[in-house]
């Protein structure tokens, strides 16, 4: 089975190198999307031997995302995995993130920071965004998963196929678990540790979301 | 009287800048037809102001016919503002299609 990992990256050259180092014993191909950074993302990953996709602007972390997804299902790719960059998340929980889809019990499998593993959780974020995000899901959008936001994600061959990733900033994430549900495919959430390095993403990133679900439905 | 003169040939002016554009074929019919029908209606309005004032009154409105035409013109301009919202959003995602499609090719 071939196991890929898609990171999109954004000007990530203090963290790429041991983030990539960090998912190689877990995967078999790392594919940084480089979403128009200004710095050496590109060239450090490359070295650190990923496949390297070049936006030539820069166009959010969900189309980053739909385009390493893109690659990866061209290239063969039975499970593909997301991952952040910036290395807030920890590669040794990969083994547990896929075993379901290995096990054929799940198409896709998110990672939750609300189930029982301990993260960090800034005070604003644990007490005011995370709560304000979860009333949202869970009354306009039906979704009943406890991490609406979460970016560590498993997808099967499967999903890669259903699924296509529209919204291009981060409203991406809820796009995901809204369509997995749409297209009834199987799905399983895991408790994950988050390291918050700063704040993330802010109270107006979350109106920001809505904003960005509202507008792209109404284009489609 | 002379405010009505003063708006009529500023409209008579846009109207003659409107010809202009569609004689150059700078707009399409539709283009033009659309802003035709958008400065005659001022031009109703202005000229009909007495009547508008009527109506506005029979309708239970507080105010004045040329306060009525500015609410409706900003409930217009609202929903302009809207649709090219959505404009931006769709040319935003094409956008990013033609970027992924230049940057899986490079890949080749």
């Amino acid at each position: 089975m071939k196991i890929s990992c898609v990171l999109p990256a954004l000007n990530e050259e203090k963290n790429i190198t041991t983030v990539i180092s960090s998912l190689r014993p877990y995967v078999n191909e790392i594919i940084v999307v480089d979403d128009g950074s200004t710095d050496s993302t590109a060239q450090l990953a490359a070295q650190s031997g990923a496949i390297i996709i070049k936006h030539p602007i820069n166009r959010g972390q969900g189309a980053a995302l739909e385009t390493g997804d893109n690659y990866a299902l061209k290239n063969g790719a039975d499970l593909v995995i997301h991952f952040d960059a910036d290395g807030q998340f920890l590669a040794t929980e990969i083994p547990e993130l896929i075993e379901p889809i290995l096990k054929n019990q799940a198409d896709i499998v998110f990672g939750s920071r609300f189930l029982s593993k301990k993260t960090a959780f800034p005070f604003g974020k644990r007490y005011i965004i995370m709560p304000l995000a979860k009333f949202f899901t869970r009354f306009f959008l039906g979704l009943k998963l406890s991490d609406p936001q979460s970016g560590l994600r498993a997808l099967s061959r499967a999903a890669l196929k259903t699924i296509t990733i529209n919204n291009q900033g981060m409203a991406h994430a809820s796009e995901i678990q809204i369509k997995a549900f749409q297209n009834k495919l199987r799905v399983v959430e895991i408790p994950i540790t988050v390291i918050y390095k700063d704040f993330g993403q802010k109270l107006s990133g979350g109106f920001r979301i809505i904003h960005d679900l509202l507008i792209n439905k109404l284009i489609k | 009287m002379l405010q009505q003169i003063i708006a009529l040939l500023i409209i008579i002016y846009f109207i003659s800048r409107l010809i202009k554009e569609k004689n150059n074929q700078e707009i399409n019919n539709k283009e033009f037809a659309v802003w035709l029908i958008f400065w005659l209606s001022g031009a109703a309005a202005i000229i009909l102001i007495k009547q508008i004032d009527r109506l506005v009154n029979w309708l239970g409105f507080s105010g004045s016919g040329i306060n009525f035409l500015i609410y409706l013109a900003v409930i217009a301009l609202f929903y302009l503002v809207f649709k090219l919202r959505l404009k931006l959003a769709k040319l935003d995602s094409d956008l990013t299609t033609m970027t992924r499609h230049v940057a899986l090719d490079n890949k080749k």
